[in-house]
């Protein structure tokens, strides 16, 4: 199985199933493909599923063409934004500083629209450029400095959110774009109902096929299982992970921005996008993305946050007080994450000894 | 639904690759029962999880007699801090009130001042088809386009605690904020005269406070008297607020005042000059009054804060709302002020008296 070759604690060695190999034994490639769907995130899409399914049985309003829209805010930001995470956490590392990006991104593009007198998209494309040098800054601390990368991206998260505070003095302004009504950039950028999704979609579809059929996401996934030994084989190991950073810093600033044109306002309170970083590194280890390296799935961490949206939106539709909310939120995530687990030794246990 | 077939897809596919197992030589039956009851478990424990969640508040009432038979009305409350104890008054003022007019009501929202968590509710609560929105429009423009979406469904949107001039609620319950931090701002002035002071804001920017820090700002500006404000972020987090407000203090020993706009930012600025021993050197003042500021604003610890009656923000949309229903649009929303009171030390005493209006305890009683 490709994702227990990826898997540093494979009990299989001699299995020719890497995803290395994989890719050489092209004729399986379309088994390959189904296996891994059916492993690695197949438990939570099962659960995703019953906790939908719940919902609609329980509730009159879930399965209702109306609900569709709300829930995609749910989970669509969150999906792009765990997507780009699952490439730093494949490498054994972290980024923290997404929900920096997220918030400074939309306050950057405002300046550059209203100070600098810009036009839409290219103030959008400055300020996502601004986000790759800070990824890439954020890649050099870690890769070639060598600090460690919880407190290397931390240090960033503080930074970024202090020089949102700092620039936007505190008050949040409408975004540019963003008032309705709608032009085209407005609703290409996050403003139009399905326009969210239709990024998520697209990011999350790149960024498997990038992840699993590239030469990058190769290296990546080789670099998180045994760095030494990546490099050791001729891998640039430096320049990956400072590729990896800038591509998950480019899509929290995407998501920073698009949010922002969504809700029309660019807020530089930064509490709330800190809960949406440990929403976003929630929804990529429910969906299979292992926080120690080395194994991650992109499509997983999609329905990940596909799970803790229907999660949320359910809860709020059946009625739930918000003090009731975080403890039915908790206890399911827990339920549904031990299952997981259980679920996902059961199988590896049956198919590691074939 | 695409899931639907991914999900499908995908328990065909273990299927298929059990299948395979059970022609391999090795097949474990064991592993293979063992994986199929765990999913099995994992399916059900989630939906038992999920079947304590059923929806509470609702009610009787005997309205009935008063107004007619009418359906058991359900109100939903968006909040940016859903778990901030200030608000806990507001959500007694809304279960009086839904008792006393037989409807029940949901509080839901961010935890955080999170808008876009915040509209995200808002929509929930259209899609589930509320029969009233109460929301606290912590933001000027993020509300305008899902609280017409909602009154466009026919729902009607008041705002409460927080008000934006152009969003198109239908009214606002709550304290002028600009005017109480321009009020807060005037005694700072007579009370300090010159010097520097401390101002301090949990969140700075968002709509339920900057413009309290603003107020006061403005007032001492115009007042024309040498007086420095710095205002300083403590955080959401409580904990950290009182290290923040001592930090100030430390590396501004000549401070003249110390000042908090938020409640949270209040109460630790009132331990704060308890813990070291700045009553009647440094003045200092605040919002809200929760049960330790009490405590303290009775010892003397800070000279002053600024109700603005957090039960009446619940109960009053909650009336509104429910006017507006059984009138069918004809009676309701009203704009409301509900506070600019100066509690001093000398009028504080009232408030000492556990009671549901100030949220300091949960029975319902007649106050001493």
């Amino acid at each position: 199985m490709a994702s227990v070759a990826q898997d540093p604690a494979a009990r299989d060695p001699g299995g020719s199933r890497g995803s290395a190999q994989g890719r050489r034994a092209l004729p399986g490639w379309r088994e390959l493909g189904a296996r891994l769907l059916a492993l690695r995130e197949g438990s939570i899409i099962v659960i995703a599923l019953v906790t939908a399914i719940y919902f609609s049985v329980n509730t009159s309003t879930f399965l209702t063409g109306d609900n569709f829209k709300t829930l995609l805010p749910y989970f669509a930001p969150f999906a792009i934004l765990a997507a780009g995470e699952v490439f730093v956490m494949i490498l054994g590392e972290i980024d923290l500083s997404i929900a920096g990006l997220y918030l400074f991104a939309p306050i950057l593009f405002y300046k550059m629209n209203t100070s600098v007198g810009m036009s839409l998209v290219p103030a959008v494309i400055v300020a996502l450029l601004v986000c790759m040098v800070v990824g890439a800054i954020n890649g050099v601390f870690v890769s070639v400095v060598g600090v460690n990368s919880f407190v290397a991206t931390l240090g960033m998260l503080f930074t970024l959110e202090g020089l949102s505070l700092i620039i936007s003095k505190g008050t949040p302004v409408a975004t540019p774009g963003g008032q309705p009504p709608l032009g085209t950039f407005g609703k290409v950028f996050g403003g139009g109902t399905y326009s969210e999704l239709i990024w998520a979609v697209a990011i999350v579809v790149i960024l498997q096929v990038v992840l699993t059929f590239s030469r990058w996401g190769l290296y990546t996934v080789a670099i998180g299982s045994n760095k030494l030994g990546a490099a050791e084989a001729g891998v640039r190991v430096n320049v990956v992970m400072i590729r990896n950073y800038m591509l998950c810093s480019l899509t929290a600033g995407l998501v920073g921005v698009f949010e922002a044109v969504r809700s029309a306002t660019v807020q530089p309170n930064p509490a709330g996008p800190n809960e949406i970083l440990f929403l976003a590194v929630a929804a990529a280890v429910i969906g299979g993305t292992l926080l120690t390296g080395g194994s991650g799935t992109v499509v997983g961490a999609l329905i990940g946050a596909l799970f803790l949206g229907v999660l949320k939106d359910g809860l709020i539709l059946q009625g739930v007080q918000a003090n009731y909310l975080l403890f039915y939120t908790g206890l399911a995530v827990i339920v549904a994450m031990t299952a997981n687990v259980f679920v996902g030794r059961a199988r590896r246990g049956t198919i590691t000894r074939g | 639904m695409s899931d639907t077939d991914e999900a499908y897809e995908a328990v065909e596919r273990l299927d298929y690759l059990d299948r395979q197992e059970s022609d391999r030589p090795g097949f474990d039956r064991r592993a293979f029962l063992r994986r199929t009851a765990l999913t099995g478990v994992a399916a059900g424990s989630v939906s038992t999880i999920l079947a304590a969640c059923g929806s509470s508040a609702s009610s009787g009432g005997g309205s009935t007699s008063v107004f007619g038979s009418h359906p058991s009305y359900k109100f939903v409350f968006v909040n940016h801090v859903t778990t901030n104890p200030f608000f806990t008054p507001t959500q007694y003022g809304i279960a009086d009130a839904c008792k006393l007019l037989g409807c029940s009501y949901q509080w839901t929202g961010s935890e955080n001042s999170d808008v876009n968590q915040m509209v995200n509710a808002l929509n929930s609560a259209v899609t589930a088809k509320a029969d009233g929105i109460a929301v606290s429009l912590i933001d000027l423009h993020a509300f305008n386009a899902p609280v017409e979406k909602a009154l466009a469904a026919g729902m009607p949107v008041v705002a409460y605690n927080a008000d934006a001039p152009t969003n198109k609620r239908l009214s606002y319950i709550g304290q002028d904020l600009k005017l109480a931090g321009e009020k807060m701002g005037e005694r700072i002035v007579s009370a300090v005269g010159s010097g520097e002071v401390g101002l301090f804001i949990a969140t700075p920017g968002s709509a339920n406070l900057q413009p309290r820090i603003e107020g006061v700002e403005k007032a001492v500006r115009s007042s024309g008297k040498p007086i420095t404000t710095h205002s300083v972020a403590t955080g959401a987090a409580v904990a950290g607020e009182q290290s923040t407000i001592e930090a100030f203090y430390q590396s501004h020993k000549s401070a003249k005042g110390l000042y908090s706009v938020d409640g949270g930012s209040t109460e630790s600025l009132a331990k704060v000059m308890q813990k070291l021993g700045l009553r009647g050197k440094v003045h200092a003042g605040g919002f809200d009054l929760t049960e330790q500021t009490i405590k303290l604003l009775g010892e003397g610890f800070i000279d002053f804060t600024i109700d603005q009656q957090p039960y009446l923000q619940g109960f009053l949309p909650t009336l509104q709302l429910f006017l507006y229903k059984v009138s069918n649009s004809q009676t309701g929303p009203f704009e409301a002020n509900t506070g600019l009171k100066f509690v001093t030390k000398e009028t504080v005493e009232p408030y000492v008296a556990k009671s549901r209006y100030e949220g300091t305890t949960t029975a319902a009683a007649v106050v001493k």
